[in-house]
């Protein structure tokens, strides 16, 4: 079942008067329970791809149907709305908010989302054994080592059940313990509980581990490979 | 939750916060205490002023104020007096009879105002005879009537207790009229300019001199039990005065009234110019913790947090920090002002000039529980105020950049 339709999506800056194509006319569409990664040289449109996907920027032209609904026509407000139902992300950075406990900062969402204290308790500490944190829900970030960090984040993305998630570069501040240890937490949820990955990537491990590969150059998809 | 992450956000950077918090409590310290050291001034000086001069209400004949005219007199001052005292909420009354003398002393000259009054009644409304600083209050004990006066007229015509001076007056029939009088005591009050002017003698002796009818009074003043109930009594003391003026002292007064009622003003101006000049601190303080969050505002709006919930989180922010604070202030302010609610401040070494105002040399602070609320309302609206622009900065903040930024 398709859960992402992407048509002729362009995303063009004028940079000095002299546009520049960032996303040049993208056609793709994304199953459910894929384990995908978008990669490419470094201004190859990866991340706007994947930003303009999230609705957190506009396209210039063409449409992102998600579930049947043109996030490109939805308003600011309706979007973040949409953003906090159906989508989960994890950054580069992590960016958890760092006065908040691992659990609490996995709770947020939730919160957001309305969700009752008990729902949100017993999720969050689901979560974070799921991604091995079990015994570390009470830590603040900056207790926790940059891998774990990431790894709370993934179970951030999970809390507010998404429909997929995107994640943006999310091993390019790891080491190669933490990030073997993080995809192999990744795939375990896609296998296990069918939920749907999106990478943007330069990392050759996060490649190894996907099971589609688009590759983008100068904005434009110039392959498309599944993996057996 | 966005409340607590609002309040942890605050002690997130713990020596800017402190710094800002201490600098608003230090702020509102000092407006507080200022504040109740004014108002506790002017609530001295309403206070003498009442107690020692005007009464709270006074009765005089139609058109007596305009120049103070001896003709224009209350023609049955006694039974006005029986009536006004049988009132609910007065304490007493006195009858006075008033003329403007020209005073003359072995060392010099003066003017001013006599009062002739019903020397026990007269205790019962004014405090003269509490503020004697030598003598007796209008005791006759020579042949001469006697004369209490003010310790600056007594400096001024070196005068003291048993000293002889000459009043002189127009009496009703319009001839000049010439009386000595004995000084019997001496007074001082808070007010310089009073004391130079004022000169009590009995209703008596005045009458005579002034050839009046027995039971005439120019002024009648009654003191209450509350101040403030005068314009709730006026009416009552109108209708026993008929067609005589019945004043507040407020109304008699006027320079009074604009203190009391300008006080308040002068002081929240006072307090919005220390609360302006904090704003920009807070400012300061929450644009600085709003830029170095620009990756974690982006995630939280990346995330699904409204543009609504974000700007909520900010201003909490902005009103926890500017409250803290405030409250610090405000309750330092409040126990050093009770403190001195009954320990006076002494201000003696600017008391010459402060008497000239009718101000005493020990103030008593004085603050209204409503001054609190309000100030702490204020607080709050500079916390809300001073959040706006920085909250609206993490408003126009793209989601997609800000998750990137460094």
């Amino acid at each position: 079942m398709k859960i992402i339709e992407i048509s002729k999506l362009q995303k063009t800056y004028d940079s000095d008067s002299v546009p520049v194509h960032a996303v040049n006319g993208v056609d793709l569409s994304f199953e459910e329970g894929e384990f995908a990664a978008i990669v490419g040289p470094s201004g190859s449109g990866k991340t706007t791809l994947l930003n303009i996907i999230g609705g957190l920027d506009d396209a210039t032209e063409g449409d992102v149907t998600i579930n049947n609904v043109k996030i490109t026509e939805l308003s600011s407000r309706k979007l973040t709305d949409f953003r906090m139902h159906n989508i989960g992300f994890v950054f580069q950075a992590y960016n958890l908010i760092p006065v908040l406990t691992a659990k609490e900062n996995v709770e947020f969402i939730m919160h957001l989302q309305g969700e009752k204290k008990e729902a949100r308790d017993t999720r969050a500490t689901e979560l974070l054994k799921a991604v091995g944190l079990g015994e570390m829900v009470n830590r603040r970030p900056s207790k926790l080592s940059g891998g774990q960090q990431q790894r709370v984040a993934v179970a951030r993305a999970l809390a507010s059940k998404p429909k997929f998630v995107l994640a943006d570069e999310p091993t390019a501040n790891l080491d190669s313990k933490s990030t073997e240890n993080l995809l192999d937490i990744m795939e375990r949820l896609n296998k296990e509980e069918k939920i749907t990955f999106i990478f943007s990537t330069h990392d050759q491990r996060v490649v190894n581990k996907a099971h589609r590969i688009i590759t983008l150059e100068d904005g434009k998809i110039i392959s498309d490979v599944r993996k057996n | 939750m966005i409340g607590s992450i609002a309040w942890r956000n605050v002690w997130r950077s713990k020596s800017r916060s402190l710094i800002m918090i201490v600098a608003i409590a230090i702020g509102l310290f000092a407006g507080v205490f200022t504040m109740a050291f004014m108002q506790g001034a002017v609530d001295a000086r309403i206070e003498s002023a009442t107690k020692s001069e005007l009464g709270h209400l006074q009765v005089h004949a139609p058109r007596f104020l305009e120049n103070n005219n001896i003709e224009c007199s209350i023609s049955d001052a006694r039974e006005m007096l029986s009536k006004i005292e049988t009132l609910h909420g007065v304490v007493a009354a006195s009858r006075r009879l008033i003329a403007e003398p020209f005073v003359m002393a072995a060392h010099g000259t003066g003017g001013g105002k006599i009062l002739g009054v019903d020397v026990e009644n007269e205790k019962r409304v004014t405090d003269i005879w509490q503020h004697l600083v030598d003598g007796t209050y209008l005791e006759k004990n020579t042949r001469m009537p006697p004369v209490v006066i003010g310790q600056k007229m007594a400096e001024k015509l070196q005068l003291r207790v048993g000293s002889k001076i000459d009043v002189q007056m127009v009496d009703i029939d319009g001839n000049l009229s010439s009386k000595g009088y004995r000084v019997s005591g001496i007074y001082k009050t808070t007010n310089t300019g009073y004391d130079e002017t004022h000169l009590f003698v009995s209703y008596n002796d005045l009458r005579t001199q002034l050839g009046v009818k027995e039971n005439t009074a120019h002024e009648i003043a009654v003191l209450l039990e509350d101040g403030t109930n005068a314009p709730a009594i006026k009416p009552e003391i109108q209708n026993i005065a008929g067609n005589n003026d019945v004043q507040t002292w407020k109304e008699i007064s006027p320079e009074m009234s604009l203190l009391t009622d300008s006080m308040d003003q002068y002081m929240y101006v006072f307090i919005l110019i220390i609360l302006l000049a904090l704003c920009f601190g807070i400012i300061n303080t929450m644009l600085m913790a709003v830029l170095e969050r620009v990756k974690e505002i982006g995630m939280l709006m990346a995330v699904g947090m409204n543009k609504r919930k974000v700007f909520v989180m900010i201003i909490l922010e902005s009103i926890m920090l500017t409250f803290s604070g405030g409250f610090l202030g405000i309750l330092l302010g409040t126990l050093v002002t009770r403190f001195f609610e009954t320990t006076p401040i002494d201000v003696s070494m600017f008391s010459e000039g402060l008497e000239k105002y009718g101000f005493g040399s020990q103030i008593y602070t004085s603050l209204q529980p409503n001054t609190l609320f309000t100030i702490g309302f204020l607080v709050i609206v500079t916390g809300i105020l001073s959040a706006i622009y920085p909250a609206r900065k993490a408003l126009k903040l793209n989601p997609a950049e800000a998750t990137r930024s460094e």
